[in-house]
């Protein structure tokens, strides 16, 4: 194995590894890398892996992909594209709201609602509570200015984050940093127990390889001991990758689509398809309760 | 399973049987499997080098009357999107390949009745001559029988003809699965059994030429088979020592009579990397296995080169037939390149006979990046070739378009 064993051995205990720790970590062959990450995730959460199904919200015809809503139930409703105004925002949320009755309504990236600056951002926060939003999707930490007042003005506003993630590929020295600002924000906002470490830009001249994907996932794993989800995204990122990233540390699959095409059969659906790809990688397929 | 054991082995060079491998394939680990193939490719090629070649996958005709029912790239005799490229198309895909700094086409196509061994004889001599350092690696074992059948010449026959026209080396296509229970099933029994896919690559290897061997799983094969595939090939190899490299890829379902007869998903990427691996630890003959990222993706492409792999295949330029069942990613030099020093390796240019040809080709020249693969032929063009009326067609449809004005090539 061409790993430091020393920090290895820090890893699994969850100790706080520094930046050279890291990047040392980081520089191990990936295999090695891999099956360390793998032995940490499933000593601390064990071999389930979690999926989330989601119905995507577009406008206002409602749901996209409406008419598959039949696997819809149970689902978590999700509106990704933030309106031009704060008004149409609310009206977005409500419609939303009729639509997901009980179920979990999320939406947003933090990071495109600061941007917009509507006005303080825990008073838009609160108002998109009050309009009927359960969650805020995610927060980009990259893309924040101020992370951590970003982060305090969604709790200030009693509206959780699902979950931290990256807007753009990190380059490889900025990578040990990053993951030291993701662990003391997940330090100070405890209640945050999703990291997302896989980036939402994929350039076109250069996308990120399947080496950095995974590696960026067993980093993830092995240096923030208090997050219990490594979440990688089903849809972005696809089967293939998706499933291998599960046996580098990752233990959550998001944005499962709901729109099952079950004329081609029970097997050609997306939730068999997650759950099969779930239990080829060797775990147990569980879905999240979105409500 | 004492895995110890099986190491110990693996790093003094002893074989695994039938019986070991699927043990291996079922139950190692896949990080096991995956050091374990990493160990046998680093040993291999001591040398950090992870190899590709810039060459065009050309698909001469889509007409076939094999109808393999895994194959959504064929059309029937006669069909109105049925094509045979002309000899002025090829050439004009050579010009661009090489301007991409290619070095051989890899020709393949389908079964077609109505072009005559001659044809194939005319168009790689015509290549030599335009472009006589030019590869031709070209016709499967398939091809090689079917044109056997047609002429009613033997396959060494057909083999000799060939290469006095200019073949250089034949791939590895149509193995499929190399058991004929699974050819009888995928209906590819009666395009060539296992011995008859085996046997024009013995003849190739006799002649001296080299060729690929490949294998689709994924369909309707038992584990078994996969690895009886793998050890047929093993026993030529130690036969003849032919075989340049293999390359494995997941069967792709999307618009096949087989994927929905029988609801067939693909493989999953840990799938294939275990499979790359127990191909890597099985085919101990094999110097180069390739990475499968046409199918893969090139992030799973990538992670194969920790799994076994030393070389990314092809840069590609055109594919049509992986495409037809679904799936369409592309890498272009740069890209491939990319992909490799980011393992951490470094990448060189190959031929077919894994000689190393230098550093990337777009590091010393303009080359103009490309996201996406080019087609046989654009939508929607139905023009004939003009020589089609130099050579005798067998099929009524056949006969029927060469007796009418052809519609040239533009
Ligand atoms: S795989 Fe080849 S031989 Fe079989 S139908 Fe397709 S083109 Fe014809």
């Amino acid at each position: 194995m061409n790993i430091n064993l020393a920090i290895a051995e820090r890893a699994r205990a969850g100790e706080a590894l520094t930046v050279a720790e890291i990047d040392e970590l980081g520089s191990s062959d990936i295999l090695s890398l891999g099956m360390l990450a793998d032995e940490v995730r499933r000593a601390r959460v064990g071999e389930s892996v979690t999926f989330t199904r989601v119905l995507e919200i577009t406008g206002a015809s409602g749901a996209s992909g409406a008419s598959g809503a039949s696997g819809a139930s149970g689902a978590e409703m999700r509106i990704s594209k933030l309106p031009a105004s704060l008004e149409d925002t609310e009206g977005l949320i409500a419609e939303g709201r009729m639509l997901a009755g009980p179920q979990l309504l999320t939406g947003f990236s933090l990071a495109d609602i600061a941007d917009r600056h509507w006005g303080k951002l825990v008073d838009i926060l609160t108002r998109l509570k009050s309009a009927g939003l359960d969650a805020i999707v995610e927060a980009p930490v990259d893309r924040l200015h101020d992370a951590e007042d970003a982060l305090k003005a969604c709790e200030a506003a009693d509206l959780p984050v699902r979950c931290l993630s990256l807007q753009s590929p990190i380059n490889i020295d900025g990578r040990s940093s990053w993951l030291i600002h993701l662990r003391d924000l997940v330090m100070k906002f405890p209640k945050i127990d999703t990291v997302n470490p896989l980036s939402r830009e994929q350039p076109v001249q250069m996308p990120t390889t399947g080496y950095e994907d995974v590696r960026a996932v067993a980093l993830a794993r092995l240096v923030l001991p208090s997050v219990k989800t490594i979440q990688v995204d089903w849809a972005q990122y696809g089967p293939k990758l998706a499933q291998v990233a599960l046996t580098f540390g990752a233990n959550d699959l998001d944005r499962v689509s709901t729109v099952d095409d079950e004329s081609l059969g029970k097997r050609r659906t997306s939730v068999e398809d997650v759950k099969r790809n779930i239990a080829a990688a060797g775990f147990t397929p569980v879905e999240r309760a979105a409500s | 399973m004492d895995l110890t054991a099986f190491e110990n082995r693996i790093a003094h060079g002893g074989r695994l049987t039938a019986a070991d491998a699927l043990q291996l394939y079922r139950h190692a680990p896949t990080y096991w499997l995956g050091r374990m193939a990493d160990e046998v490719r680093r040993r291999k090629h001591p040398e950090n080098l992870v190899t590709y070649i810039i060459d065009r996958n050309v698909n001469y005709t889509n007409v076939c009357v094999a109808r393999c029912n895994f194959c959504a790239f064929y059309r029937e005799v006669g069909h109105s999107d049925g094509y045979v490229l002309g000899f002025e198309e090829i050439f004009r895909k050579i010009e661009e390949t090489r301007e991409l700094g290619g070095v051989q086409l890899l020709l393949q196509g389908g079964h077609n009745p109505d072009l005559p061994i001659a044809w194939y004889e005319d168009l790689f001599r015509a290549v030599k001559q335009q472009f006589p350092d030019f590869k031709l690696h070209a016709l499967s074992p398939p091809e090689v029988i079917h044109l056997s059948r047609m002429s009613k010449l033997s396959v060494p026959e057909v083999i000799d003809r060939l290469i006095a026209a200019g073949l250089d080396s034949i791939p590895g296509g149509g193995a499929e699965i190399l058991v004929d229970r699974v050819r009888k099933l995928l209906n590819c029994y009666h395009k060539a059994t296992a011995d008859e896919w085996l046997d024009v690559m013995r003849h190739a290897h006799r002649k001296g030429l080299r060729t690929t061997a490949t294998m689709m799983y994924g369909t309707v094969e038992t584990d078994e088979e996969r690895l009886e595939h793998m050890l047929r090939l093993r026993d030529l190899q130690d036969e003849t020592g032919g075989f340049t490299a293999f390359i494995t890829w997941s069967f792709q379902p999307a618009h096949t009579e087989l994927g929905a007869a029988h609801n067939i998903i693909e493989a999953s990427g840990i799938e294939y990397l275990r499979t790359l691996a127990i191909a890597r630890l099985v085919l101990d003959n094999f110097d180069n296995l390739q990475a499968s990222w046409v199918t893969q993706g090139g992030k799973v492409g990538q992670l194969s080169l920790a799994f076994g792999a030393n070389d990314m295949g092809s840069v590609m330029i055109e594919e049509n037939v992986v495409r037809a069942a679904g799936a369409a990613y592309c890498m272009d030099e740069v890209e491939i390149v990319r992909n490799v020093e980011d393992a951490g390796f470094v990448a060189k240019r190959r031929n077919m006979h894994y000689d190393i040809l230098g550093d990337p080709f777009f590091r010393a020249h303009e080359v103009k990046r490309t996201h996406a693969l080019s087609t046989a032929r654009d939508a929607g063009d139905n023009s004939v070739p003009a020589e089609l009326v130099n050579y005798q067609a067998r099929s009524a449809a056949g006969k029927k378009q060469r007796a009418r004005p052809i519609s040239p090539v533009s």
